[in-house]
Order: C-alpha cells, then sequence, then structure tokens
C-alpha cells in the first residue's frame, strides 16, 4: 500500500504541469497576501509613510495604547474627545459635521484612531453608520457604560425581526456571547486582521491543487492505463485507497505551502503583536469568545475541510466523468460562481445555502449571528461548515471508489 | 486450470461487438486471428475482467470471475492493445509500480522488474523516461509488465503492433516459452504471429468465432481451396483484380500466384496445401499481412 501511494504521489508531482500550475499558484498567493504590505500606508503630520517603514511606525504609535478597556478608561477616553470640541482651534468644519483638525488630530486623535472608531461604533444603533463623532453624543453623566451598551445592542442585534431567529437561537447566541471575557484588552494586532479579511484569497490556491489531481483517475482513463490497472489484482482495491491517500497528502501538503506563505508575509510582516487579543476590538457585537489566534485558527480549519472536500470531489467527479476538462468546468463553477453572489440583508433559503458554499466558507462570519436549528439543536455557521465538509468528503469516497471499480475500460 | 466462456455476448447500444462466443479454453497458446473489427479486443477485455458482458458470463475453474475478484486478477496477465503508460516514469518506476499494482512485495518486484526487462532488451535504458522511448521499445515495455505476476492466464492484444521483423521473432519465441504451463490467448491480424507457435487457431469474424481448432487441423476446412499458377506478368494483374490472391512471385518473366478460390480459378492452376494465411483470407477476403514469413517475402 506504501509503495502504491508513493508511486501515485510520484505520478501527481512528476508532472511538468504540476509544477507549472503550483508554481504560479505560489506567486499569487504571495502577491495577494503581499498587496496589503506594499500597499500600506500611514499618515502623519509630517507627510506619509508607505510599506514595512509606514507599519514599524503605526506599530510604534499603537503600542502606546495597549491598555485594558475598563469603563474608567473609556469614559476618560471618551472625555478627553469630547473635550477637544471645547477650543475651536481644534475643530473644522466641511459643510456636513465638525470634526478635530491640527496639532489636537495628530497628537490626540491620530495615533490612536482605530480604538476611537472602535469605541465610537459601540454606540452605534444595529444598522447605524456613523463615524468618530458618535463619541460626542455619548452622555458620560452615568459613567461609559461600554459594556452594558455592547449587551444592549446584542440583544437589539439578536431581536431584529429580519433575522427571523427562534427563541433557542437567541438563547444560543446569547450564551455564547456570556463567554466573552471583560473588560477587553486592546492593543497592536494588524497582523491578525489583515489575514483575517483576506482568508478568502486562499480559494485560489484550493482551486490550483484541484486543477492538478483533476487526472488522477480521469487521466488513467484517457491515457488508456485503465486497463493495465483494472486487470491487476488490487486494481478495483487498494490502488484506489493509495489514490485517494496521494491525492490528499499532495492536497495538504501543498496547501499547507501556501497557508505558510499567506500567514507568513503579514504576521512577518506586521508582527505577532495581538495574537492573544479578543475579536471583540475589531467589531464589539462579534459575540464569539474567541482571541485572534483562536479565530484565524478556526478560519483555517475551516478551509482545510473546504479543501478536503473539493479533493474529494474531484477525485469523485475524475471517476465518473472520465475527461479531465468536464471535471474542471464543473470545479469552476463549483468554487467560482458563488464569488459572484452576496448576501441579502434577511434571512432565508437563500442566505443559508450561500453561507455554506465553498468561497462563502473560507471567510469567518463573526458578526452576523448565523445559526442552524435542527430540532432543538442549534449549531452556528462556522461548526456546521467544519460538519458539512467533513461529511461531504468522506460521503464522495466511497462514490469515487465505485465510479473507478464499475468503469468499463472499453476501446 | 479452465476458463469457460459461457454464451459471452456484448453491444454497444444495437451494435453487436460479440456475439454468443461458446469456449472451453486450457493452458496452451491461443492465437486469436481477426480482421480489425472482428471483435477480438472486446471478447479480451470482457476475459480480463475490464468490460462487463451484455449476456452470459466467464467461468473460471468452476466459478463465475464476477465474483472472483482479485483473487481472479492474480492469475491475469494483460497487454493491452493500446498500451497506456506513464510518460513521466522511468521503465523501471513504471515496472515497480505495477508490479505494487499486481501486488508483488518489493523484493520480488525488484527481482522480476530486473529479469523481464533484460529478457525484453530493456535493461540498458530501464532507468531513462518511458516518454523517449520508440513505439518497439514501449510495446517490449508493456510485453514486460504483463508477465510481471507471472500470470496463468496471459491475454495479449496485438502484441506485436510497432515492432520489426527481428524483435517480433524474438517475441515469438519468448511468448512460446512462456506459455508452458500458462494459457496465453494472442490476438493479432497478423498470421505469422500466431502461425508458429499457436497451439490452437481461433478464427474471429464479426463477433463470432467462425473456426476453433488446433493449429495442424485448422486449415482442413479449405483443402482443395488453395491453387497455385504460372502465369505471365500481363495475366497476373487480370487474376489478382477477379481472385483473391495470397502471393504474387515473380520468377523469371512470369509470375508466380497463389489464389484461394472454391474452384479451379483458371486451367493450368492446381491445388497446393492450405496454410493459415490462405485460410485467413478465405473468410476475410482480404490481403493478409505476413510479416516476418520467409516464404512470402514477396506478398503484396
Amino acid at each position: 500500500m506504501l509503495t502504491l501511494c508513493k508511486y501515485e504521489f510520484l505520478k501527481i508531482v512528476r508532472k511538468k504541469s504540476t509544477l507549472i500550475v503550483m508554481g504560479i499558484s505560489l506567486l499569487i498567493t504571495t502577491l495577494l497576501f503581499g498587496l496589503p504590505i506594499s500597499q500600506h500606508q500611514v499618515y502623519y503630520q509630517e507627510g506619509m509613510i508607505p510599506g514595512l517603514a509606514g507599519i514599524a511606525y503605526e506599530k510604534e504609535q499603537t503600542t502606546k495604547y495597549t491598555v485594558l478597556l475598563s469603563e474608567d478608561y473609556i469614559a476618560n477616553t471618551i472625555n478627553e474627545f469630547q473635550k477637544l470640541f471645547d477650543d475651536p482651534e481644534n475643530v473644522g468644519y466641511d459643510g456636513n459635521e465638525e470634526f478635530i483638525i491640527g496639532d489636537a488630530y495628530w497628537q490626540y486623535v491620530a495615533p490612536q484612531e482605530k480604538l476611537l472608531m472602535m469605541i465610537a461604533a459601540n454606540y452605534n444603533q444595529p444598522g447605524e453608520y456613523t463615524g468618530i463623532n458618535k463619541l460626542r453624543d455619548v452622555d458620560l453623566t452615568a459613567g461609559a457604560n461600554f459594556y452594558q451598551t455592547r449587551e444592549s445592542k446584542i440583544y437589539a442585534l439578536l431581536t431584529t425581526p429580519s433575522r427571523r431567529l427562534s427563541d433557542e437561537q437567541k438563547s444560543f447566541w446569547l450564551k455564547m456571547n456570556s463567554k466573552v471575557a471583560t473588560p477587553f484588552g486592546y492593543g497592536y494586532c494588524e497582523g491578525w486582521k489583515t489575514l483575517l479579511t483576506s482568508t478568502e484569497l486562499l480559494v485560489l490556491a484550493i482551486f490550483a491543487i484541484c486543477i492538478v489531481v483533476t487526472p488522477v483517475f480521469a487521466g488513467e482513463y484517457q491515457a488508456g492505463t485503465d486497463a493495465l490497472l483494472l486487470s491487476a489484482k488490487y486494481g478495483k482495491t487498494k490502488l484506489i485507497s493509495a489514490k485517494v491517500a496521494a491525492v490528499f497528502i499532495f492536497g495538504l501538503l501543498t496547501f499547507t505551502l501556501h497557508v505558510l506563505v499567506a500567514c507568513g508575509l503579514p504576521l512577518w510582516s506586521f508582527g505577532l503583536d495581538g495574537w492573544d487579543l479578543p475579536v471583540q476590538i475589531v467589531n464589539t457585537s462579534i459575540p464569539y469568545p474567541f482571541t485572534f489566534l483562536q479565530a484565524v485558527m478556526v478560519n483555517v480549519a475551516i478551509i482545510y475541510c473546504v479543501l478536503l472536500a473539493l479533493l474529494s470531489l474531484t477525485m469523485c467527479l475524475s471517476a465518473s466523468m472520465k475527461n479531465s476538462y468536464l471535471v474542471l468546468g464543473v470545479l469552476t463553477a463549483v468554487v467560482f460562481l458563488p464569488v459572484f453572489l452576496s448576501p441579502t440583508d434577511t434571512a432565508g433559503i437563500y442566505n443559508t445555502i450561500l453561507f455554506l458554499l465553498p468561497y462563502r466558507s473560507t471567510m469567518l462570519e463573526l458578526n452576523k449571528y448565523i445559526s442552524y436549528q435542527f430540532g432543538s439543536v442549534v449549531i452556528d455557521v462556522h461548526m456546521l461548515r467544519i460538519i458539512l465538509y467533513v461529511v461531504f468528503t468522506v460521503l464522495l469516497l466511497p462514490l469515487t471508489r465505485s465510479s473507478f471499480r464499475r468503469h468499463q475500460a472499453a476501446e | 486450470m479452465e476458463l469457460r466462456l459461457e454464451n459471452l455476448s456484448k453491444y454497444y447500444s444495437s451494435k453487436c461487438a460479440v456475439d454468443q462466443v461458446n469456449l472451453t479454453l486450457v493452458p496452451g497458446l491461443y492465437g486469436l486471428l481477426g480482421a480489425n473489427g472482428a471483435g477480438k479486443t472486446t471478447l479480451m477485455r470482457m476475459i480480463c475482467g475490464i468490460l462487463k458482458p451484455t449476456l452470459g458470463r466467464i467461468i473460471f475453474n468452476g466459478q463465475p470471475i464476477a465474483g472472483l475478484g482479485e483473487q481472479y486478477y492474480s492469475h491475469l496477465g494483460y497487454l493491452p492493445q493500446d498500451f497506456g503508460y506513464y510518460p513521466d516514469f522511468t521503465a523501471r518506476e513504471f515496472m515497480l509500480y505495477m508490479a505494487a499494482v499486481k501486488g508483488l512485495d518489493q523484493q520480488n518486484a525488484k527481482a522480476r522488474t530486473d529479469t523481464l526487462l533484460r529478457l525484453v532488451n530493456l535493461s540498458n535504458v530501464a532507468d531513462k523516461k518511458i516518454k523517449t522511448y520508440s513505439g518497439g521499445m514501449l510495446q517490449r515495455l508493456g510485453i514486460a509488465q504483463a508477465m510481471l505476476n507471472d500470470p496463468s492466464i496471459l491475454i495479449l492484444d496485438e502484441p506485436t503492433a510497432g515492432l520489426d521483423p527481428k524483435e517480433r521473432v524474438r517475441f515469438r519465441n519468448l511468448i512460446s516459452d512462456l506459455a508452458k504451463d500458462k494459457m496465453v490467448i494472442l490476438s493479432t491480424h497478423i498470421v505469422s504471429d500466431v502461425s508458429y507457435i499457436a497451439d490452437t487457431i481461433l478464427l474471429m469474424k464479426q463477433g463470432r468465432i467462425l473456426l476453433h481448432g488446433p493449429m495442424s487441423t485448422v486449415t482442413d476446412s479449405i483443402k482443395g481451396k488453395v491453387w497455385e499458377a504460372l502465369v505471365y506478368a500481363t495475366e497476373a494483374d487480370l487474376y489478382s483484380r477477379c481472385f483473391a490472391v495470397v502471393n504474387l512471385r515473380h520468377e523469371n518473366n512470369m509470375v508466380r500466384l497463389r489464389i484461394v478460390h472454391d474452384t479451379a480459378p483458371f486451367s493450368g492452376a492446381y491445388n497446393v496445401e492450405p496454410s493459415l494465411e490462405d485460410l485467413f483470407l478465405y473468410h476475410f477476403g482480404e490481403t493478409v499481412a505476413l510479416e516476418g514469413s520467409p516464404e512470402h517475402a514477396d506478398i503484396v
């Protein structure tokens, strides 16, 4: 079996097309995940700093604000921001709204702008999108009430009629949210944030790997080796297992290489800082009790499940379709058609399916409260994706086996 | 060892490729002769268990092969007509891979690979990629892989295609040696491939086994129907158009014709002993390729 597996693996990697497709795929991954670094720009009082120098400057500035977001700290921060508006020298007006300008902006607002934005967004009503000026409206007479506001907002989100959440689903989310530890820690976490917003690009790597393994069975039919293999002792038994194992090994190894590049580039450039910070510092209405590291790990785990399921699908199609190009056509439709579909604002079967499709599944949906109810059991979208893709992977394998075994090696 | 084909038929839509074949095969070398499209490959693929018969069944040692699985396949060695291979593998890798698919352990696989590559004269290029091989080398590699598991049933579909005359003779001798205690079914449309080595001839036409008999008696059916005559060159053209001419040989200003016909084709023609080529031409009505046969060196 090991020998068979070794040769099946060699059959995949020896092809020139494998090296070309994997080379191009790695290059694209490097470029796509390198873009946020090369295009990163940081503005300061004297101008703009691009790329790695900008990242270093921003990191130095933000590190000063590595704090625990207690109610007092938040109240003081908001208070200081509000006070800036007392001095007309600090205030500009664009015909629509007032905003902080000059030294006040560069010395107070700019270094902690993302923190101020996050705090301000917490006070927005569901569906309301305002900027930093929301902080001017916060009533501090009874304190910041930051976390109370957050809880109320989450409850409001859960009871929004368009979400059509059942009582069980609401309880599920409230229970999950109760596990979120407060007060939040805050600090520099740009690498992890960048990573979380770009993981869907890994779908290109998955597609490239599927292209490479497409001929695993169909290639035998096309080359005429099917007659040799199927008339041999293990042609309908161990050979199939060896092919499946070789495809999974190849897929996992090459995809891990892509993941290392995809994760390595932003984390090397922006640093590992912030891995233990809660994801709520990006959006306070996130109910998941994850740190950035945990969120990335969950995301990557789901993407690996998608990879395995698509590899399984590729093998199944390859064993039954007899032509690599047909297999490729189906795969292209499965992977890329959902790219052009966007979720609607209301719940329904469309969204229910869309969030489970391969492309969508490469993205975390941390603040959308997407859950599925089976009887009294509620499962969130991420867990369901893992279950679904593992089940797909497992279910498609017997179909693959059966298709190859039943293949008729006609002239 | 016995392989029994019972009412074996294969239909592709409404077209019948193999029509109710009934045969009992025992160890020995069977020459399956038939023109292209006669159904030879379809029949062999059904025997190999890679093509499902539409009707009938194949019994190996008293048991239907459909239920034997690995047990049956471990007896098989098969060289398909269009031998598929992996261009990026070396011959040695290909052999070791096929040995693994055939269930040979690693040590045995290496030993058999070395022996067989030597036997088919590919030892010196064993570590070269198969994509650099000529057609003849590929065919020899195909033959070697078919023998890897020392099969008791060896099925060779047009195995001499692409081989030059010297290789063909070498191959014939090789098969003759290997056929001892084995059941070898060798399909071809080249009569000389089997005329020297086959124990039994199976003549196949339009999906049916037309004739089935030992090499020594199979030509009896056309006794008295093969004629030779010495004619002028100008007459030779005319006779060639009118009769099934197996052989045409120039002798000084005259031409010696060998004709297959039910009655004497013209006065002066005399009866000769029929050969396998005559039999083939009689049934298929077309010129037989007789490469490698010294007595028919001038065949047209």
